[in-house]
């Protein structure tokens, strides 16, 4: 059976024309409010990037834990992964900006400031920009590779490709810890230089895992309303609610462990971070960031007979898309605007990005069949059926 | 006083299943199903409800209010400290506590709940129809009284889904 699908022309024109809105507020931006463009650039970029590395994740892990459910939807993390490369380009591109978002490359720091000498072996810009290529070289390898390894098994079948994807996806999660934990200190922790968090590196983590698997769902109901995916039924959806719902607890937790020990120390260096939050127009977001990403999925998801329902579901991925903007914005923002500002800017940046990020991955699914043909746990997914 | 019973054993997980599906479409009331591990369709067919999970909730929600408003009237009510310069009501130090202590409220109520409603308790012999079933058997217990079909009927059902045995037996209706 051939499931697979092409993109309507009313997606790509809706898609062309987020980007467009992009592009315009962009060039706008950048004419007008260099410092807070380039901070919603990076803001927007590493949002997409790690939706993409949570959903490469994902299926990296449905291969080590050789989950049955989720194998006919391995087509949907696959073509969010082909994001990774456009964020690479953007990512890139900071080379332009980075004396507006990082304070350690001003020359009157490097010479005065102790703690950005300090830092200077790790972070100084030749070295920083090696380790973006390292980093999203190893990321594009490795998801082509597992893409590849996919693709074959469609085309040859046998359980060898799946027995090396499932060996490369340790390879990847191996790589990932190691990486992402540095990608996100290089970008996101060292806007503020004079401040650390050793928890910083693991929750970004988990806020890409959890909110990349928000998207997965919403893109798998999604294409369930549109027709495809027939078979997805309330077991499939209580398994990707339970993802989502361990996923929240989990981030709360993080979350609440980073503001906790940093609350309790009182160290000035540290705390600075969370006051500069609450008294500079982030309280209300600071509040609403747990709220949404943590408060509404974990009651709402609790009972098992809302973990079922369709549209329960599909809204909470919703609000989490919502939800993970604020924390970014709430991570990046104090960093290098200053002052909280929300404008036409921030929502034109996030909209082009948006626009980016729904071709490139509705491309990526026109790539393959949705439904993989010789994985051998496609029977079980299929069927699956808890009760 | 004696109580008359219809076992039926089955070799298979799935066959089990069937069985009961093909049961409760020839409306037998299924009086009680035992297996070595839970096999989670049997909850379904049976439709039987539980209203266990709204308790362990009630719990949760009782213990966070009842740990909370503890920690609060400790440390600042009754007896406030000065630590390190921190305000009396040092809520997200409260925290932890509170979610330590709301798992442990929980466990425990939710244990008491769980030999309240399954009337189990330490010491209490087992009532197992069939001891195999504590190996790799799965069985199927029927009233024949209660079960709304005759007996033929009954184990004509149970053979003709696969199972491996079927027998009646005479239990002790107290244990």
């Amino acid at each position: 059976m051939d499931t697979k699908i092409n993109l309507n022309s009313r997606f790509k024109t809706a898609c062309y024309l987020l980007i467009i809105i992009g592009l315009i507020t962009f060039s706008y931006g950048f004419f007008k409010n260099p410092g807070q463009t380039w901070a919603n650039l990076l803001l927007n970029n590493y949002y997409f990037l790690s939706l993409a590395i949570g959903a490469t994740f994902f299926m990296a892990l449905q291969y080590i834990t050789q989950s049955g459910w989720s194998a006919m939807f391995k087509r949907v993390p696959e073509a969010m992964g082909f994001f990774i490369p456009v964020a690479a380009v953007f990512m890139l591109l900071t080379y332009f900006g980075v004396s507006h978002l990082y304070e350690w490359t001003h020359k009157d720091a490097i010479q005065t400031d102790e703690a950005v000498i300090h830092k200077l072996p790790y972070l100084n810009l030749p070295f920083f920009f090696i380790r973006i290529v390292v980093y999203f070289s190893l990321w594009i390898l490795m998801t082509t590779l597992l893409r590849k390894l996919s693709h074959k098994e469609d085309l040859v079948g046998g359980i060898s490709w799946f027995e090396r994807s499932e060996f490369y996806s340790k390879v990847y999660i191996f790589i990932l810890a190691i990486t992402f934990s540095l990608a996100s200190f290089d970008w996101i922790m060292s806007l503020d230089v004079h401040w650390l968090s050793t928890l910083f590196a693991v929750k970004n983590f988990v806020t890409a895992f959890y909110h990349g698997t928000a998207v997965i769902t919403l893109i798998v109901i999604l294409l369930h309303e549109k027709g495809c995916y027939k078979e997805l039924n309330s077991s499939h959806l209580l398994d990707f609610s339970r993802y989502l719902f361990m996923l929240s607890i989990i981030w709360g937790y993080l979350w609440f462990s980073q503001f906790m020990l940093i609350w309790y120390s009182n160290l000035p260096e540290e705390t600075i971070y969370y006051a500069r939050q609450i008294r500079e127009g982030y309280r209300v977001l600071f509040f609403v960031n747990v709220f949404i990403n943590w408060f509404i999925p974990f009651i709402l998801l609790l009972a098992r007979r809302m973990d079922q329902k369709i549209m329960v579901v599909k809204w909470i991925c919703i609000i989490l898309i919502f939800g993970q903007w604020i924390d970014m914005y709430t991570q990046v923002f104090p960093g290098t605007v200053g002052k909280s500002s929300f404008s036409l800017l921030e929502i034109g940046c996030f909209l082009g990005f948006a626009g980016l990020f729904a071709l490139v991955t509705g491309w990526g699914l026109t790539r393959a069949s949705l439904v993989p043909k010789n994985h051998p746990y496609l029977d079980e997914s299929l069927y699956h059926h808890v009760e | 006083m004696q109580k008359h019973s219809i076992i039926g054993v089955f070799d298979d997980e799935d066959q089990l299943v069937q069985a009961l599906h093909s049961l409760k479409e020839h409306k037998v009331r299924v009086e009680e199903v035992y297996t070595p591990y839970p096999v989670h369709p049997v909850f379904g067919i049976l439709d039987r409800k539980t209203s266990f999970t709204w308790w362990a909730f009630l719990y949760g929600l009782m213990a966070v209010i009842g740990v909370l408003s503890f920690l609060y009237y400790t440390a600042v009510i009754d007896w406030p400290l000065n630590f390190g310069g921190k305000p009396t009501n040092a809520f997200p130090s409260f925290i932890v506590i509170t979610i330590i202590l709301t798992i442990l409220s929980i466990t425990i109520l939710s244990l008491f709940t769980f030999s309240v409603i399954a009337g189990v308790y330490p010491g209490k012999p087992a009532r197992m129809p069939d001891i195999r079933a504590t190996d790799d058997k799965f069985i199927v217990m029927i009233d024949p009284e209660n079960a709304g079909k005759p007996i033929q009927e009954v184990n004509q059902v149970l053979t003709s889904n696969g199972a491996s045995e079927v027998y009646e037996k005479e239990s002790e209706l107290s244990n």
